[in-house]
């Protein structure tokens, strides 16, 4: 497999991950000093918003309190299109398109509940290239009673 | 032991002022009337200060009746409001949520405005109007508004209202020394949620739900002090909560919060509900503000604001913005589950589901699981409404039950 594949193929996995809700195995895929977050730009208050940060730690005890919350349990489906890798020495950045769908527990029914980009960091050095950064750059900024569960 | 057809649509065995029939909930009419009785003749947030900087600086706002305004500051830095339709052909003057108009030009036939909203142009006026009409006949509607009580634009359509000074009484006397610092807008996000406008206020004025939030119960309601806090009620509907300290660091990956609030305690929370939808909560380092926005009885939409100190120095403001999102961010832990919960109101409540009584029953010598913060709200409702809120047809009230009407 080439190296970009290999990249892509994090991005992909990293959604099919967080899409079953399997965190041991998507903290797996980041480096140790991995940070995570959701950023958006309010046209309203002319501001860049920063809506969650962590490091690999925090993203950890995130995944660990959340069955101590009353959370929505309707499963989101991250769609993920890789639309750039730039390869400098050991780190890649890539930028991925992001189309997130929520379906109901009841019935099925499926809605888009929010579109963004990933802007990725990722690490090369290993024998497997690891997420060192991500930031859920958000288009959607009203997401109804919103979600427990990062992107 | 459950309830069979009567005994569930039977009045609850409370006086009139500890429950509330939840088709005010639910109901068109009173919806309707609500925005007549309640919203047109209130002050409702705009917006704040912080989001108009500088002049000719704009914002718009959808005000709870469903007015367009726009809240522009004019050379003289002063915030005014205006209607933000047309005076023409009634088009929305200006579309984009917030920006800098020297002129406010409307796009369809250029008709132009300045920020005191006079009229400074009508194209081919003198073509089209003759004599006839000018564009001093032509300005936009005024909305007072007013700037205070931590910077926020406050405006109220109707032009024979009272001060805003009036408006707010003492509600926010125990604010007031943590706002004397200028502040700044840093967080804004609505969330359109299928619910009734006053159901996310009673969750705001209640504290009982604190049981939705793991945060709270391991931050708040186990640590001393957590049932010493008290309600105030204040004329027009508005009341507070008093404060305590929260124990961050009791919930796993939190810690003690690193800056604070000028005059506030470490780990202080105060916060103040007014009449008909407006919440200050100031926890320990931000002040969040709610503004309800009624769509539909079963409609809601709620904008978020979240607020630090303009002196911040960007180390502080990023705490600040930590703080803030980790509870109160559209995947912060609370928010969330508060959304959550008045959805499953929304989703019980709505016309058709044969809900029929929201109990506001708890005494507690009005501490924090008391529910008198709902209880007067609802008071000040009846009274402007001219309907009880128990009873707001007028069908059961010489009757036990109303099954029995």
């Amino acid at each position: 497999m080439d190296q970009r594949h290999q990249i892509e193929e994090l991005v992909y996995r990293s959604c099919l991950a967080l899409d079953g809700h399997d965190f041991k195995g998507f903290l797996e895929m980041c480096d140790e000093d991995f940070r995570y977050s959701i950023a958006a730009f309010s046209p309203e208050i002319r501001k860049d918003m920063t809506w969650l940060d962590y490091d690999k730690a925090g993203m950890d005890t995130l995944f660990t309190n959340l069955p101590r919350h009353n959370s929505d349990h309707s499963p989101l489906t991250r769609h993920a299109t890789v639309y750039t890798v730039q390869i400098e020495g050991e780190q890649a950045e890539v930028v991925a398109a992001l189309q997130v769908f929520r379906t109901a527990l009841d019935g099925g029914g499926t809605t888009l509940f929010a579109v963004g980009r990933y802007h990725d960091t990722i690490a090369l050095g290993a024998s497997a290239p690891r997420l060192l950064r991500r930031v859920v750059r958000m288009v959607t900024r009203e997401m109804g009673a919103g979600y427990h569960v990062p992107l | 032991m459950v309830k069979n057809s009567a005994e569930w649509a039977a009045r609850p065995k409370f006086p009139d002022s500890h429950f509330v029939d939840s088709r005010i909930y639910t109901d068109q009419v009173i919806f309707d009337e609500e925005k007549a009785k309640l919203f047109q003749g209130s002050w409702i947030v705009a917006c704040h200060e912080s989001e108009v900087p500088g002049a000719f600086d704009y914002r718009l706002f959808t005000h709870p009746t469903g007015v367009p305004l726009i809240v522009v500051r004019g050379e003289d830095m002063i915030v005014r409001s205006f209607y933000n339709i047309c005076p023409h052909r009634g088009n929305t003057i200006l579309y984009d949520p917030a920006g800098n108009a020297k002129r406010m030009t409307c796009i369809f036939h250029a008709w132009s405005f300045d920020t005191h909203g006079n009229c400074i142009d009508i194209s081919r006026a003198d073509q089209g109007y003759q004599n006839r009409f000018c564009k001093e006949d032509a300005g936009l509607r005024a909305v007072k508004a007013e700037t205070g009580f931590g910077g926020f634009v406050w405006v109220n359509l109707d032009d024979a209202c009272c001060t805003l000074k009036e408006y707010i009484g003492p509600a926010l006397d125990m604010l007031e020394p943590h706002m004397q610092e200028p502040m700044e807008v840093f967080h804004f996000h609505k969330a359109i949620v299928d619910t009734n406008y006053k159901l996310w206020h009673d969750t705001n004025s209640e504290f009982y739900h604190d049981f939705v939030h793991y945060f709270n119960r391991i931050t708040g309601m186990m640590q001393p002090g957590y049932f010493d806090r008290k309600y105030t009620a204040y004329p027009n509907g508005h009341a507070s909560v008093g404060s305590m300290e929260i124990k961050y660091d009791a919930y796993a990956g939190s810690k003690k919060r690193a800056v604070g609030w000028p005059g506030l305690a470490p780990g202080g929370w105060i916060l103040i509900d007014l009449f008909p939808g407006m919440t200050y909560n100031l926890r320990t380092s931000v002040l969040r503000i709610d503004t309800v926005i009624p769509l539909g009885p079963n409609k809601l939409m709620i904008e978020f604001r979240g607020l630090g100190l303009k002196r911040d120095t960007p180390e502080e403001r990023a705490e600040r913005i930590f703080d803030h999102n980790t509870i109160w961010g559209p995947f912060g832990r609370n928010l969330h589950e508060d959304l959550l919960a008045v959805c499953g109101q929304g989703r019980a409540m709505h016309e058709g589901t044969d809900s029929r009584w929201v109990i506001h029953g708890r005494e507690e010598n009005s501490t924090i699981h008391d529910e008198v913060g709902m209880r007067h709200f609802y008071a000040e409702w009846s009274k402007r409404m001219g309907r009880p809120a128990f009873d707001p047809f007028g069908e059961g009230r010489l009757l036990p039950a109303r099954a029995a009407a």
